[in-house]
Parts: structure tokens; C-alpha cells; sequence
């Protein structure tokens, strides 16, 4: 590492972001709506209206805090799991439905699946976000996580509920894929105990559901 | 500078000795069967609290201060600017001026805040200046003679040579010999709940939620860091999400915890991201052999001559077991530790045995060849003798059946088209036996048994098991017994690593609960007017001179006072050693280098299976594993810089659902052996198996792992290929 | 991630007051998000405000016997529409390996086009390089088994765009929206290689956004080959898109295009040269695939891909005159 300049740049991001955040602080709030275009809200704190397995919540959050962040650090809704962190391993997947969908169910698109670990909270207001904490009802299990138990489908569990999201989207659209078309909308999702055979299986066998 | 946790392979007698005080049922009821893994439920819905999901009052958040350097030495660190930022509620700096980092992600701090998102913007506020030093990217750069001393007292550290046999005799009588290098790549962990823990002070006693494979142990760490009592130091680990073998203690990260959550007077979060988990919490060390090998004309192995190395990182060793499995009569070996400036290696699920199966195992097809042998063939002629821990000549051909062996064509698919269809088998073997664990049974009077032992279930189903093994000497439902585990205040039992917590774990079940049925008998035979050994279990209930009771019946006669009894692991009721084999059918497409792995068998043994759902997954489990190792994951290092460039988890590749085989997987049950490990064993075999498929099917040997398209091209194009 | 101020354009007038107001590079727009706030999150990008164009025009509308796509438009929407499935498979087949479900769910087609490179020199802090400032392409001496095997340089990513390819396989333009009104602009024309452009990877400037991707009417055949390491999510390590305009049996004019090669979708004028008047065999496609990859000049790690891409340029060609 001759010119020690271009190796690596740590001090010139305390130069930089260092100052920048401080500085970016003082511009918060609502400044500059009207012909200027629309109004900036943040960078600081800003009230956001979340609706997640049909509860609402409001509560205040800085503009950078993805959906993910806000659901296990504010609001305690941890089945959704940290991994990657960037959208690459699925932990956090949830289903997240347009507005009203529970009520015109045969209508839109239906509900799809997103990584809440890259997406924004406060874009994800006004919809119903779907996550694995909220499929069964009391004791009674939903039956993709009935199948997840019966076929094994989890070793220590923390790809679980991503797995559990991508197959429930999956099959409320696709009641009968065939094993390729599975394996398609599953591989958006990583595990490391190695507990795909049973994943499959579970996702070819889950029977009965339903939208909703 | 991390812990450098090298579980050893525990040796113990493939046999267990005989008379243990409560054997293993003759005709089990629920032992072997297919039973789902009883925290399913919890797991599924989201509702098993990780480390990571725990949340305590007044929470805060801490975040790590690391070097950016694999290299360097520290010139001056200011963080005044940090400590007065918002949120900030504790700081500390480990390193002084002078001080020299050796690896990218070295711990050189801590902070804590109120939110996550202050923690991380005030660790950039912390000023850092470095003086850059040469780093060592790869274990070339350091075995050059020139290269600069970065380690002491070397950059190497040569091993005693181990021989046997006399290895001029071995080459004399070889009719063919083999000379190649080979090599395995580092790979990471890469749990997906990263290390880290959450700290929560009262007085001077800690509570710490950890992602730990070792409760006790790491309640032993935080109290040697911390300089306390252990007996003020509770470790609880309820659900944990993966180690394969990197989370035995509090590591520094849990210890800054700690200390952090002193200074600040509130619970601290400190779990690790992506690119900490990688740089920082070890991985599995290279592999590199230089072999020499000799085949006698009818095809028996004659002789051995390897020179080894590897790297387990900054200063930690790399050595594996060579050659593997396979009878080499005359034989020597040397090994040497290289080091390098990355994150130390720490055990990584059967460390040392995939490197040195793959070694041996590619060495074998390349033999032979020379022999003009089938491989399986060849193996079967040069196997260590039959024995209960070695099993291998039986199992092989129940694997070619399976795999449909006999389809298998020579060396190098004739098909016309550029799909080559290639066959390839290899064996492993681990240990797997396990001692001292100790637990404590309760029964009560409304029929409820909770067992506690402070084991730990990293996802391998100890849970499970263990409650399979009391309901079965109790006589009840898996579902009627409780199972509490994964807290340092329960009785003692050993970390999980090297696949010895079954084996430690299950006899400790059956003694324990076998005394508290002895217990309870001695309790309620007066009630009963029998002798206490006239009373048996049955299904939920108990029969005595005739007559039979509910459990809950039964139970009632205790009164207020429970059944309270201690127990520990006995001698007779596990054992180790393992044997098993794998055989791999895959797809290479010559024209772009890429393998698609189609099929894994496996045949595999765990002496007596207590439960075939889960210990089938577990084989699922490492095969997958071992798919990810032959094809597609790889810390790669900037050989410039040492800094890894694939911190995630897109560049550093592993299978999706799309990239996993069918596997077929058969159990070998045991049961006259005892409980045996079965987490690692199945890990082992299918990288090399996979390897022998893939030159089955191309023609070219890939003595590289992982064996990425630019591999395949290239010895395709080495061997004058039509590419 | 760096706290910022967020603006929900919903409207393009609306997104074009917003980052015509910022200084360079401290506003950026953001679609779907994907790319942005990972870029965000490696600090590689630490912008003061983000606008969000997500709302933006998401229709996919027939246009002069094409097709004009909304850049917002849900890549999992392109994937569905009956009618660019039914006119440009090139385009749905690479549509459809983009990254997986989770993100074609929420990436749009604009954000395909406009993210920024994968390469992991760019993509980690540590490395201060050329794109980012700083005076070296640590590839060329370093990790490149994933980087470029055409161009000279300086800087040696690959674009990581799997729906540019097709786009400019049928010859798309891109509608941009600026300060000073809108233009559209051919695909070929879009992308900048590093030596016209370090800093981007396209004519966009900051103030700008692209509205639309228009496609004009197809070729009677095409086809796109992508070639992966993993099957599951993954970039390709080529890729190659075909356009063929037939007369009869007959290529009468070809686009031939790679991805995942160069620094911009790389089109391949040699091999369409190979093509033209020629009626389609295994012979003539491996003829063009050669002449595809001709010119290329790999770097220490990488000559491998060569193979790959003509392998790739190969099959598009056979699988186009199949469809």
C-alpha cells in the first residue's frame, strides 16, 4: 500500500459525514412546501401511521429507519429477523397489501412480498403489512407453519419466518405450484442450518390457503 | 485478538461399556420414531425470543469501533466529538497510540446510545489515525522468503513431521503414483443471528441474553473478562440462530457489552452486523497439499508423502487430519501454520475433517485411475477393517444402489452436447461422543415433569430430543413434559461443539428421569401397599400388583411436595465415533463452467437414533452445507489490501432454494451403541464427493475448492477440452 | 446510514422542483429503493435528501406499435403484463432473473437501469476508488473474476443493469425529465463507459429522472441467455439479449447485445454483421458468438468469461430463432 492516500478512506469519511450529520440536523421539519414543489419532512424524528397484522401504531421515526428497524426496535415485533441487513437473505420478508385489499380480495394484486430490511417505514404507511406474528390464530396454527412443523422445515429457526412469508405469498396465489415454481418464489430467502428439503416439502404439502 | 475455541474430536470407545444404571428401553416406544421438533410452534409464528429479540427497559444500543486495516498502527484516536454526540450514554477506547491492529475488524472500541441509529452515526464521529503497515492478504505473501516478519516469532509455524511405515519401501512397491497440490478455501460461518448478546446489570450481578453454543462456558467467560464471582453471572440462551462452532464464548463484543452496560447504568444491545460477523467471529482455515501417492498394480494404497499448510488467520493454526480414513501403509506428513492478516479461525462444524476428506478423497479417484479401477471399487479395497465405528464397507454399497452406481460411466462423459453427467462418492467419520452434562427432574402433583439442564439448543433439536427421552422412561407425551434449557442457573452441561451434546445430553435425560421415576415410586408405593419395584410405567400411566393408575393419579399421592431429584451422564448409554458415506450426481456445462448438483446420497450412522425427523433434517442440513463448500462459498481478501470484498451475503455465495439437490439420506440405526452426535458427520463427505462427480463428468481433475465456473473452464481448456 | 430528508414526489413536477433544489450529489431520487439504501447503508452514498419517485407514472401503455413503460413501473408488474410478454421476450426473460421475488416485487424498471455497479471494490468503505474519488481501480490489481472483459478502463465495472440489455437489444429509448423540459434518448446513447463518465454510469444528470423506457416495435424474434453461478438469486456472469428482424427465414438486420461484461450493455456489432442475411444455424451462431467476444480484453482473473459470453451470445441467437 504505497500511496496510503487512495487505500482506504475512514478519515475522509469523518471529514465529511462526521460534520454532515450535525449540520443536516438543523433542516428539519416541514420548510418549503408550496411552488417549490413538496414538502421535505426530517431528517429528524417525524410521526409515521403503520398498520401491521392489522393493528395500527403510530410512533415517531427518523426517515432513515426502514421497516424493519421500526418494527423490532419500536414496536417489539421481532419475528421478522436482522440477517443481511441489504436484501439479501430474506429474514425480513413480510406481505405487505394495498389498501383495502382485505376488502376486495379478488381485485389488485394481491399482497407481495418485500424486504422490510430495505424499504423505508414511513413508505410503507397506509397499507396492511403482513408478518409472521400474525398468521395464526391463538394456538391454531396457519397452515404453511403447520406444514413448516410437520415436514421439519426449520433447524434453529432464525430463516424461519422469512421462509414462512415467502411460501405463504405464494401459495395464496399458487394453492398447487409445482416443485420448480417453489423453489422460484422461495429463493429470494437463505438458510444455513440447511433446512431446505424440508422447506420444499412444506411449501408442495401446506393445504387450504386463503387470502387474508 | 478473538478466542481460537479448536474443539477437539472426542475419542471415546465405539462400544459403551456395560450395566449403565438405566439402559436404553429394549422395545422404545417413542425412541427412533418421527417425531416434530416440540419449539416448531414457536419458531414458526415468531414467537422464540432470540438474543437478537430481546428487549429489556431502558434498553440501549451499542456498536463496535473496528479497524478498517488488516495492518496498521494506531497514530492517535480522538473521540470527544462522539462521547458529547446525541444519545450517547457510554464510550470506550482499547487501543493506545502505538498500539498495531492485525486484522480488518480488529475491536478497537465501544460506545453505546439510546438508539441504533445514534450509536452508529457517533462511532463515525470517533477520529481515528493510522500509520499503515504492510498487510499479509493470502498465505503466498507470507511464505515468501522476502516477505516482511509481521507475526512473532514468524509468519509460519512448521509442525512435528508424523510418519509411519517405511515410506521408501511404500514408493518402491507403488505400480503408479500420483503427484498433485490441492486446496480448500476459507469459508465463514455466517450464522444468521450474528454474535452478540444483550447485558443488564443489577448491582454487581449480570444477566446476559447471548447467542452462545455454551451457556456455561460463557458465563465462565464474562466472569474471568469481568473479573467476578461466576456465581454473579447469569447467561441465558432460549432459542439461539446458528454457531457451527463460532459462538462458544462472550467474545470481546459481549464483554464490551458488558462493560458498557456498567458505564451506562442501563441494558445494553450489542449484536454484530454482517460484515463484523464475517471479518471478526472466525471461519474455517484453508487447506493446501502437496501429495505424493503410490498404488501397487493390484491396487492397494502403498504410500503417502504430503506437505501441508493453511491458514486460521492472524496467528491461529490451520492443521486437519491427513490422510483420511483410507489405509496408507507408509506414510508422512508435515503441516504448517501460516499466518495471515485476516479474523482468526475459530471450530467450524467437523473442523479439519472436510479438508482433509476432500484431500484424500479427490487423491483416491485419481489413483484409481491409474489403477484402472471403479473408485468404489477401489475404496473397498483399501478400508480399514469392519468395526461398529467404521462402517464404510457396508455402507458404500448401499449407497451405489441408491445413487444407481452402476450407471456410471469412466472418467469424462462420452454424451455428445454440452451437459456432462459425472457420479462420485467419498466417506467421512467423526466422533460425536459426549460426557458430564447433568440435569435436574421435577414431578409434581398435578402430572407435570420439567426437566432443567443448562444445555443449549443451537438448532439441532436438543430440545426435542431431550424430552423424547424423558417422556419415553417416564412413560408420557412428548407434549407432557417441559423441557427448560439455554440458562447458566440450570445444573451444568458442556458447550455444543463437535457434535457432542446428544451424547452428553441424552444420558443425563434417561438417568435423570429414571431417578425421578424410581422417586416417585418410592414416594407412592406405601400408598400403593406394593414395594416400590413392583411398580412399572406404562402409556401415561402406572401399574402396580395388578392395578393401574393414571399418571395423574399417581402424581396426586405426592401431596405438596414434589419430586426433586439430581442426575448426571452415565457410561453405557452413548458412545463416539461415526461412519458414513456420500455419493453425488451432478450436471457440468462445459460451454460456461457451471455445476448444477443434482442428487446427494447418504449413508450415514448415529448409533441409537432417539429421533428420525430430526436427525434426517440434520444429514439434510450438512449436505447442504457441504454444497456450499464444493461450489459456491469463499471468503475472498483484496490480495492487496487484505480487506475481504465479499462482507455479505451476495458476493459471498451460497445455495438458494433453486441451487439445493434432492437428497436422499439413510439412517443407520444403532441402537446397541448408544446415543452418538450426528450434527457434523454428514458435513464432511459432500464436497469431495461432488468434486469426484465433477471430474466423473468433465474429464478434469478439480483440485480446488470452491470449484467456481472459471475452475471448470480452465482445466477444461489445461486438457485441450472443446470448450 | 447518514439521517436524511425525504420528499414524496408524486408527481414529476414535484420531483424535479426537489432535486433541482439540492446541491449535487447531497439529493438523490430513489424508486424502489433497493440499491439506494444499501448504497446508503456502506455509507457509499451519504445523501442529505432523498426523493421519492415511486409514484410516478407506473403504466405500461401501447405506443407507435411499442410499448412506453413507466420507469416506476414494478419490475414483477413488467414481468405480468400480458402484452410486453407477449412482444419482448427478451425483455421479460431478463425481467424475470432479476434478483428475486422480494425485490422484483419493489424494484421498479428505472431503478434496474439506474442502479449503480455491484463491484465490490465500489460497494465496500475501505476502498477509496476511482468511482468514488479516490485514484485507483483496485480491480486491476486485485479481486476481477467478476469485472469487465471489454473496455479500457479506468474503471472496470460491469453494468449491473439485466433490463438495459434488452432495452437496447430493441433498440428502446429513454425518456428524461430535466430542468429544461424532457428528451428522449436512445439506449445507445444513454449509457457512458469511465472514460467519458467516471463518476455515473450514464448521461443523467442530477437534476434529471428517467419517466419512461419506449420501446418500439420488435423484431419477429427474440430471446435473452443469461448465465449464473447460483441459480437462486445472483448476478449474472453474462448475459446476452438478440433482436432479429427476419425476412422470411432470413435475418435481415440483427441487435446483438451483452451484459454483464463491460462497464455498459455492450453491443455486439460484429456479430449482428455475422447474422444479417443469414438464415440462423448452430454454425452461424457460433460464428457470431466469436465474433461477439472478439474484442475482448480481460483482466488478470477474468478471461474466463469469455467463454461464458459467447456461450451466452450463442444460445440468445439459437433461442431466437426459435421462438
Amino acid at each position: 500500500m504505497s500511496d496510503k492516500k487512495d487505500d482506504v478512506s475512514r478519515r475522509d469519511f469523518f471529514k465529511t459525514v462526521g460534520v454532515g450529520s450535525i449540520a443536516t440536523a438543523v433542516v428539519s421539519g416541514v420548510t418549503d412546501a408550496g411552488a417549490q414543489g413538496p414538502a421535505a419532512i426530517g431528517p429528524d424524528e417525524v410521526p409515521i401511521t403503520l398498520t401491521i397484522n392489522g393493528q395500527r401504531h403510530q410512533l415517531r421515526i427518523e426517515p432513515r429507519v426502514t421497516l424493519l428497524d421500526a418494527m423490532r426496535t419500536r414496536l417489539d415485533i421481532t419475528g421478522p429477523k436482522r440477517v443481511c441487513d441489504r436484501g439479501a437473505c430474506g429474514a425480513c420478508t413480510v406481505i405487505i397489501e394495498p389498501p383495502n385489499d382485505a376488502k376486495n380480495a379478488s381485485s389488485g394484486p394481491g399482497g407481495r412480498t418485500y424486504y422490510s430490511c430495505s424499504m423505508l417505514a414511513l413508505e410503507a404507511q397506509g397499507k396492511n403489512i403482513r408478518t409472521v406474528d400474525g398468521l395464526a390464530k391463538g394456538n391454531t396454527l396457519h397452515p404453511v407453519q403447520q406444514a413448516f412443523c410437520d415436514h421439519d422445515g426449520l433447524m434453529c429457526g432464525f430463516c424461519t419466518p422469512g421462509f414462512v412469508m415467502s411460501t405463504v405469498a405464494l401459495l395464496e396465489k399458487n394453492p398447487n405450484p409445482s416443485p420448480e415454481q417453489a423453489r422460484r418464489a422461495l429463493d429470494g430467502n437463505l438458510c444455513r442450518c440447511g433446512t431446505n428439503i424440508g422447506v420444499l416439502k412444506a411449501a408442495l404439502s401446506a393445504k387450504g390457503v386463503t387470502r387474508g | 485478538m478473538g478466542s481460537t475455541t479448536q474443539v477437539p474430536e472426542v475419542q471415546a470407545p465405539a462400544k459403551p461399556a456395560q450395566h449403565p444404571t438405566y439402559p436404553w428401553p429394549e422395545k422404545s416406544r417413542l425412541l427412533g420414531t418421527r417425531i416434530s421438533r416440540i419449539d416448531g410452534p414457536q419458531k414458526v409464528t415468531g414467537r422464540a425470543k432470540y438474543s437478537y429479540d430481546v428487549s429489556r427497559p431502558n434498553m440501549i444500543y451499542g456498536r463496535i469501533l473496528r479497524s478498517p486495516h488488516a495492518h496498521a498502527r494506531l497514530k492517535g484516536i480522538d473521540a470527544s466529538v462522539a462521547e458529547k454526540a446525541p444519545g450517547v450514554k457510554a464510550l470506550l477506547i482499547t487501543i493506545k497510540p502505538g498500539d498495531k491492529v492485525l486484522y480488518p475488524g480488529e475491536e478497537i472500541g465501544a460506545l453505546a446510545a439510546t438508539t441504533e441509529q445514534q450509536a452508529e452515526d457517533a462511532l463515525r464521529m470517533i477520529k481515528v489515525e493510522w500509520e499503515v503497515l504492510p498487510p499479509l492478504a493470502n498465505v503466498e505473501q507470507s511464505m515468501r522468503p522476502e516477505a516482511p516478519q509481521v507475526f512473532t516469532p514468524a509468519n509460519t509455524r512448521r509442525g512435528q513431521v508424523q510418519q509411519d511405515g517405511n515410506l521408501d519401501a511404500g514408493f518402491k512397491n507403488a505400480a503408479f503414483t500420483v503427484e498433485a497440490t490441492y486446496s480448500t478455501q476459507v469459508q465463514t460461518h455466517t450464522s444468521l443471528e450474528t454474535h452478540g448478546c444483550v447485558c443488564e446489570w443489577n448491582g454487581d450481578n449480570l444477566t446476559a441474553w447471548v447467542s452462545t453454543q455454551a451457556v456455561h462456558g460463557t458465563r465462565e467467560g464474562f466472569a474471568q473478562g469481568l473479573k467476578i464471582p461466576q456465581a454473579n453471572v447469569r447467561v441465558i440462551t432460549e432459542f439461539m440462530g446458528g454457531g457451527f462452532g463460532s459462538k462458544f464464548g462472550p467474545d470481546i463484543q459481549g464483554l464490551l457489552c458488558a462493560r458498557l452496560a456498567k458505564a451506562a447504568g442501563v441494558p445494553v444491545k450489542l449484536m454484530l452486523d454482517r460484515k463484523e460477523e464475517h471479518l471478526a467471529t472466525g471461519n474455517r482455515p484453508s487447506a493446501f497439499a502437496k501429495v505424493k501417492a503410490g498404488v501397487s498394480a493390484d491396487g492397494k494404497l502403498t504410500a503417502f508423502d504430503a506437505q501441508t499448510w493453511g491458514t486460521g488467520g492472524a496467528g491461529a493454526g490451520s492443521d486437519y487430519p491427513l490422510p483420511y480414513i483410507y489405509v496408507f501403509p507408509n506414510r508422512r506428513r508435515s503441516h504448517t501454520d501460516v499466518y495471515i492478516n485476516s479474523g482468526q479461525q475459530r471450530a467450524m462444524r467437523a473442523p479439519g475433517h472436510p479438508q482433509g476428506c476432500f484431500v484424500t478423497e479427490v487423491l483416491m479417484d485419481e489413483l484409481a485411475d491409474q489403477v484402472r479401477m471403479d473408485p468404489m471399487e477401489f475404496r473397498l479395497k483399501n478400508l480399514p477393517p469392519l468395526a461398529p465405528n467404521a462402517m464404510w464397507a457396508k455402507y458404500f454399497p448401499m449407497g451405489a444402489e441408491r445413487i444407481n452406481w452402476k450407471s456410471r460411466h469412466v472418467t469424462g462423459d462420452p454424451a455428445p452436447g454440452p451437459i456432462k453427467r459425472g457420479l462420485g462418492c467419498s466417506a467421512n467419520r467423526w466422533g460425536g461422543a459426549g460426557t458430564g452434562a447433568r440435569a435436574h427432574c421435577e414431578i409434581g402433583s398435578d402430572g407435570s415433569v420439567v426437566m432443567r439442564c443448562g444445555t443449549q439448543d443451537i438448532g439441532t433439536a436438543n430440545r426435542t430430543i431431550m424430552a423424547i427421552v424423558v417422556a419415553e422412561t417416564l412413560g408420557l407425551e412428548v407434549s407432557q413434559v417441559t423441557i427448560e434449557l439455554g440458562d447458566s442457573n440450570h445444573p451444568f452441561a458442556p458447550g455444543s461443539g463437535g457434535s457432542t451434546t446428544a451424547a452428553a445430553v441424552m444420558p443425563a435425560m434417561r438417568v435423570t428421569a429414571g431417578k425421578a421415576r424410581d422417586a416417585l415410586f418410592e414416594r407412592i408405593a406405601p400408598q400403593l401397599g406394593v414395594s416400590p419395584d413392583q411398580i412399572q410405567v406404562g402409556v401415561g400411566s402406572i401399574s402396580a400388583g395388578g392395578k393401574t393408575l393414571s399418571w395423574r393419579d399417581a402424581c396426586r399421592m405426592l401431596g405438596t411436595v414434589p419430586v426433586s431429584v439430581d442426575g448426571q451422564w452415565e457410561r453405557g448409554l452413548s458412545a463416539g465415533g461415526t461412519s458414513g458415506v456420500q455419493f453425488a450426481e451432478v450436471e457440468v456445462d462445459i460451454e460456461t463452467g457451471i455445476t448444477k448438483v443434482k442428487k446427494i446420497v447418504c449413508v450415514q450412522d448415529c448409533g441409537l437414533i432417539v429421533d428420525l425427523k430430526t436427525a434426517e433434517t440434520q444429514c439434510y442440513g450438512g449436505i447442504i452445507s457441504g454444497v456450499n463448500y464444493a461450489v459456491f462459498e469463499e471468503r475472498i481478501l483484496d490480495r492487496n489490501t487484505a480487506n475481504m470484498v465479499n462482507p455479505n451475503m451476495e458476493w459471498y455465495h451460497m445455495a438458494g432454494q433453486s441451487d439445493i439437490p434432492d437428497i436422499d439420506v439413510v439412517l443407520v440405526d444403532q441402537p446397541e451403541r448408544g446415543v452418538i452426535g450426528i450434527g457434523e458427520p454428514p458435513a464432511v463427505a459432500t464436497a469431495a464427493a461432488i468434486a469426484n462427480a465433477i471430474r466423473n463428468a468433465t474429464g478434469v481433475t478439480l483440485r480446488h475448492i470452491p470449484i467456481t465456473p472459471d475452475k471448470v473452464l480452465m482445466e477444461r481448456e489445461r486438457a485441450g477440452g472443446t470448450n | 446510514m447518514k439521517a436524511f430528508a425525504y420528499v414524496n414526489a408524486t408527481t414529476e413536477k414535484d420531483a424535479l422542483a426537489a432535486l433541482s433544489k439540492a446541491e449535487r450529489g447531497r439529493t438523490l431520487p430513489m424508486a424502489g429503493g433497493m440499491d439506494l439504501l444499501g448504497l446508503a447503508k456502506d455509507y457509499i452514498v451519504t445523501p442529505e435528501t432523498i426523493v421519492s419517485i415511486r409514484n410516478l407514472d407506473q403504466t405500461i401503455a401501447a405506443v407507435d406499435g411499442g410499448l412506453r413503460v413507466g420507469a416506476a413501473t414494478k419490475i414483477v408488474d413488467l414481468v405480468e403484463h400480458a402484452q410486453a410478454r407477449k412482444m419482448y421476450p427478451a425483455l421479460i426473460a431478463a425481467a424475470e432473473e432479476v434478483g428475486t421475488p422480494q425485490i422484483r416485487n419493489v424494484g421498479t424498471v428505472g431503478g434496474n437501469i439506474m442502479q449503480r455497479p455491484r463491484c465490490w471494490y465500489f460497494r465496500n468503505e475501505e476502498f477509496h476508488c476511482l468511482k468514488k474519488g479516490g485514484s485507483r481501480c483496485f480491480a486491476v490489481e486485485g479481486e476481477n473474476q467478476y469485472h469487465a472483459i471489454f473496455g479500457d478502463g479506468p474503471c472496470h465495472i460491469v453494468h449491473p443493469s439485466s433490463l438495459a440489455v434488452p432495452v437496447l437489444a430493441y433498440g428502446g429509448r429513454f425518456r428524461v425529465a430535466g430542468p429544461n423540459g424532457a428528451r428522449e434518448i436512445d439506449a445507445g446513447q444513454f449509457f457512458q463507459m469511465p472514460n467519458q463518465n467516471l463518476y455515473g454510469e450514464s448521461v443523467l444528470q442530477p437534476e434529471e429522472i428517467v419517466t419512461h423506457i419506449v420501446l418500439p416495435a420488435p423484431g419477429q424474434r427474440s430471446a435473452t441467455y443469461e448465465v449464473r453461478f447460483k441459480q437462486s438469486h445472483d448476478w449474472p456472469l453474462a448475459a446476452a439479449s438478440v433482436n432479429l428482424i427476419m425476412s422470411g427465414p432470413t435475418v435481415k438486420s440483427a441487435r446483438v447485445v451483452m451484459g454483464a461484461v463491460a462497464p455498459i450493455p455492450w453491443r455486439a456489432q460484429a456479430a449482428e454483421r455475422v447474422l444479417a442475411g443469414k438464415a440462423i444455424t448452430e454454425a452461424i451462431a457460433a460464428e457470431a458468438a466469436n465474433a461477439a467476444v472478439a474484442g475482448a480484453r480481460p483482466m488478470s482473473g477474468n478471461a474466463y468469461k469469455i467463454q461464458i459470453a459467447k456461450t451466452a451470445v450463442k444460445r440468445a441467437i439459437l433461442a431466437a430463432s426459435r421462438a
